[in-house]
């Protein structure tokens, strides 16, 4: 990207980025995979979220905290932050450096394909239950190690 | 976009409000549900069912929290338009399980014929649901499965589902503006048309049924609300009521 508004798009996505999720403090709602789309217009940025699940209780707040974040970019005096209807978020777009965060601030495995790797040890682990803490997780425990695991389902 | 078309939003504000008054009740069993997990997988479920009932409700006012509000919590109670299944007090957790179970097998129909609406984004709100609804699905199908392992409790849940299933069957009553809602491509099927294929399911779960002894519940096309929907309705507006001006 190149020129100003490649430059705006740029710092916005910058400022995106700098959202972490509420659940997940030190991991970028980018990394998460809930950025869908960024339109630079003069200086009116519309930035298109999707939910991991319809039921996230942390929407508005996340909400909240892109408008401010974007909002204080320089160059930028309108922002209109969107849930889209669409794509259906999946694990698949959690990044590599989420996973990796995840794991080790968090003990969250990333279920990617059953079973998912014990963060602690790399062991295998069995689920305990589908139903965990939050719609978007799961429990695990890990047969090497024993450590009860959460894991970050699609 | 904003539904513009009375008869259209009549159609989905039936909908809408199922997914309200269902997410509503399953998430009361926080606190008090019969195990740590369950507590949090029922509340997360409703959950969902709540940000179905809000995406619903934004196609009818749009996005403004507020309006979404004013729409959900702050109408009459004639007004709302739910069906007496999400509306009546499960009095123990295996009704609210057996509830839970022919609700969410109904749901995951409805979601179906919105796959091609003619309504702009309803149909990816219907996708990332109908994913949802499969995880639900599983909750449901997985605690019923545990619950028939132990003598006392099937007999329980028996008692539970035939008390249950006429009044499941309100789901399936004809709504107000179906007719033009069909027509203009919001939906591929009326409400009514997915009864077989629910029926089948509930067959399939519980074993054979006798479907013409089975009265419906008396809903005059939803116009009309059940006994225990005040309970209800009181205790969606609790905070509300105490503090109109309230942001959460």
């Amino acid at each position: 990207m190149s020129g100003p508004v490649g430059a705006l798009e740029s710092a916005v996505r910058a400022a995106v980025a700098a959202v972490d999720d509420p659940e997940y403090p030190g991991v970028s709602i980018i990394d998460l995979g809930l950025l869908e789309q960024i339109e630079v217009s003069g200086e009116r940025v519309e930035v298109g979220l999707i939910p991991t699940f319809s039921g996230c209780p942390a929407l508005t707040m996340i909400a909240d905290e892109v408008r401010a974040s974007v909002g204080a970019v320089d160059g930028v005096e309108e922002v209109e932050v969107t849930w889209l209807a669409g794509p259906v978020w999946s694990v698949e777009r959690v990044s590599g450096r989420a996973c990796d965060r995840l794991a080790a601030d968090f003990t969250v495995a990333v279920h990617l394909g059953p079973p998912p790797a014990c963060p602690l040890c790399g062991g295998l682990t069995s689920e305990l239950s589908a139903f965990g803490p939050s719609r978007c997780r799961s429990v695990h425990r890990c047969t090497s190690c024993g450590e009860v695991v959460e894991a970050l389902r699609g | 976009m904003t539904i513009t078309d009375p008869g259209v939003s009549e159609y989905l504000l039936c909908f809408a409000d199922d997914e309200h008054l269902m997410g509503q009740q399953h998430t009361e069993w926080i606190g008090v549900a019969p195990f740590l997990e369950e507590d949090l997988a029922f509340a997360s479920i409703g959950q969902d069912e709540l940000g179905h009932a809000a995406a619903l409700y934004a196609l009818l006012v749009g996005d403004d929290d507020r309006a979404i509000d004013d729409l959900a919590l702050r109408r009459d109670a004639a007004d709302y338009r739910s069906c007496h299944l999400v509306e009546v007090d499960t009095g123990d957790w295996v009704q609210a399980l057996v509830r839970h179970w022919l609700y969410d097998a109904a749901e995951s129909l409805r979601w179906q014929v919105f796959a091609d609406s003619a309504v702009t984004g309803l149909a990816g709100t219907a996708a990332r649901a109908q994913r949802e609804e499969v995880f639900h699905r599983r909750h449901a199908d997985a605690l019923l499965d545990a619950l028939l392992s132990v003598p006392e409790s099937a007999s329980r849940l028996d008692t539970a589902f035939r008390h249950l299933l006429p009044v499941a069957l309100g789901i399936f009553e004809p709504v107000e503006g179906e007719t033009v809602a069909l027509e203009a491509g919001v939906a591929s099927e009326s409400i009514a048309g997915l009864r077989p294929a629910w029926q089948e399911l509930v067959v399939a779960r519980f074993g054979p049924v006798d479907w013409h002894s089975i009265t419906p519940p008396d809903q005059a096309g939803r116009r009309l609300r059940s006994a225990d929907f005040a309970v209800r309705y009181a205790r969606m507006r609790e905070v509300n009521d105490l503090d109109p001006a309230a942001v959460w």
